[in-house]
């Protein structure tokens, strides 16, 4: 008995502070009126002699929004490709024969499909296809050509898989569709969501790069529950859409960058004469608000001293503060449209090229 | 709740930062660009290089999974601590895809799915 109790921790337990709790954000301003480039009905293009996988195909595609269009040679494929091109997908056999009617030997290489493949894309070059070569065991034993390289290849095919390749599509497509002024939204708002959130390289060693490339993989991993990935509703603007993203994945870094700062205050430390102090001294205050609003007003201050010497820019950066609409904004400092925007302007050039005190354009990536 | 002034303050000033880019017109938002020294094109050349190698990534680690004969529900993929974890619909053998490094890992990576044939369908005829 007394050897069991020995492995009883008889210490006294104290109470481990725990870590400032997630909280809600405020509601970001109302949304841009969205374009959505999404509303045009899907179309699919099946290049496949197999019933059985014609079948699987069509209900995956179809239950997916798909309009689908079958043909079971690569003849009658290019011919339905030169009518109704573009598809957002084209699913390509990668065995399908030229044309009916010739009995597939299986011991010889079958190459009609991928110079379909190759076909299409010399027409089109950002065709989406994906090779569908599920009598081989591995994409080892296939033969493709340098621009066939890219191409997604289904060895083993399922509803399942095929879905996780219709998503990357579509998202390749809303990407090949982001103008140059779109990018720079993006680009410029991910170097905002870094800055604003103090999570550069200096504090936390995150750029606007790792914001934007994070917040397209959460796209693309799309669970449909909200909380586990970041599923793309494809009535709302791929821009708005990713730039939600990154607003909720930096809110996500921050909070996270203050729990590990919170358990490194547990850590022993030790004094200047190398006196190893309690981790009560440093344990933070047990007021998460508290915290949360000491570090906020460290911020804000660091924003408003930027602009000491520009009222307007002062008393803009005070209407948001005080959660003012821009027409109150202006009424209540007198500021007309093109000075209000002006102001604006001057916060956000000035907020990307401070360098001093560990923050400019180049630490956020631009 | 009197602590609340700051924090909210805080986050509509961001909010309002990262948003206001959105209320500029194209050729504002060029202007901009250009009056803070950058060259436009090279900047969103640069944000398509990094939407693209996402996608790639992603893409091209699905792949693996799959050719290995593993089987999974894209929509059961469950975030904890900043990791994604899936498992093989066939076997059950485990994946996770950590997003910074872009890379899937687990056992499921380490041989073909022995159930391969549950959930998908082969062509006639095959030969593997």
């Amino acid at each position: 008995m007394a050897h069991l109790l020995s492995f009883i921790d008889t210490r006294p337990q104290y109470e481990t502070p725990q870590p400032p709790e997630p909280r809600s954000q405020p509601e970001p301003p109302s949304l841009p009126p969205t374009k959505s480039i999404n509303t045009a009905p899907k179309t699919a293009l099946v290049v496949e002699n197999d019933e059985i996988l014609v079948k699987l195909l069509r209900r995956c595609l179809e239950d997916e929004g798909y309009t689908v269009r079958i043909a079971s040679n690569t003849e009658e494929g290019m011919r339905l490709y030169g009518d109704f091109a573009p598809f957002n997908v084209v699913i390509i056999e990668y065995d399908a024969p030229q044309r009916n009617g010739v009995k597939i030997d299986y011991f010889l290489p079958q190459t009609s499909g991928k110079d379909l493949a190759s076909d299409i894309l010399k027409i089109n070059p950002s065709q989406g296809i994906i090779l569908a070569a599920s009598a081989y065991g591995s994409p080892d034993e296939l033969s493709l050509r340098q621009e066939l390289m890219h191409i997604p290849v289904l060895i083993d095919i399922s509803i399942f898989q095929l879905r996780t390749f219709l998503a990357t599509l579509e998202v390749r497509r809303a990407m090949a569709a982001l103008t140059v002024p779109d990018r720079l939204r993006l680009k410029r708002s991910a170097a905002y969501w870094i800055w604003t959130r103090g999570l550069g390289r200096a504090a936390h060693n995150r750029t606007a790069d790792d914001l934007l490339s994070e917040a397209q993989l959460r796209t693309l991993i799309g669970a449909e529950d909200t909380r586990q990935g970041r599923h793309w509703n494809k009535d709302v603007d791929f821009v708005w859409h990713l730039t939600e993203a990154m607003r909720s994945i930096s809110t996500n870094w921050k909070r996270q960058s203050e729990k590990e700062a919170y358990l490194i205050s547990e850590l022993p430390t030790h004094d200047a004469e190398g006196h190893e102090q309690s981790p009560l001294e440093n344990v933070a205050s047990r007021d998460a608000a508290a915290d949360r609003s000491l570090v906020a007003k460290g911020e804000v201050a660091r924003i408003f001293r930027m602009f000491t010497d520009d009222t307007e820019c002062t008393q803009v950066l005070q209407g948001w503060y005080d959660g003012l609409k821009p027409n109150e904004i202006r009424q209540k400092y007198g500021l007309d449209e093109k000075r209000f925007a002006a102001a604006k302007k001057r916060i956000r050039v000035e907020t990307m090229s401070r360098r001093n005190g560990g923050g400019g354009g180049e630490e956020y990536g631009i | 709740m009197a602590y609340e002034t700051s924090h909210d303050g805080q986050q509509r000033i961001m909010n309002h930062l990262a948003h206001s880019v959105f209320e500029l017109s194209d050729e504002e938002i060029l202007a901009e660009v250009r009056e803070s020294g950058v060259d436009p094109q090279e900047e969103a050349d640069r944000t398509s290089f990094v939407l693209r190698r996402a996608a790639d990534t992603w893409e091209s680690e699905n792949e693996r999974l799959s050719n290995l004969g593993h089987t999974i529900n894209p929509n059961y993929w469950r975030c904890v601590e900043g990791i994604y974890h899936n498992y093989c619909l066939s076997c059950g053998s485990l994946v996770s895809f950590t997003t910074a490094a872009g890379e899937m890992q687990g056992e499921a990576l380490d041989g073909r799915c022995p159930e391969r044939d549950q959930y998908t369908i082969r062509r006639t005829g095959s030969v593997s």
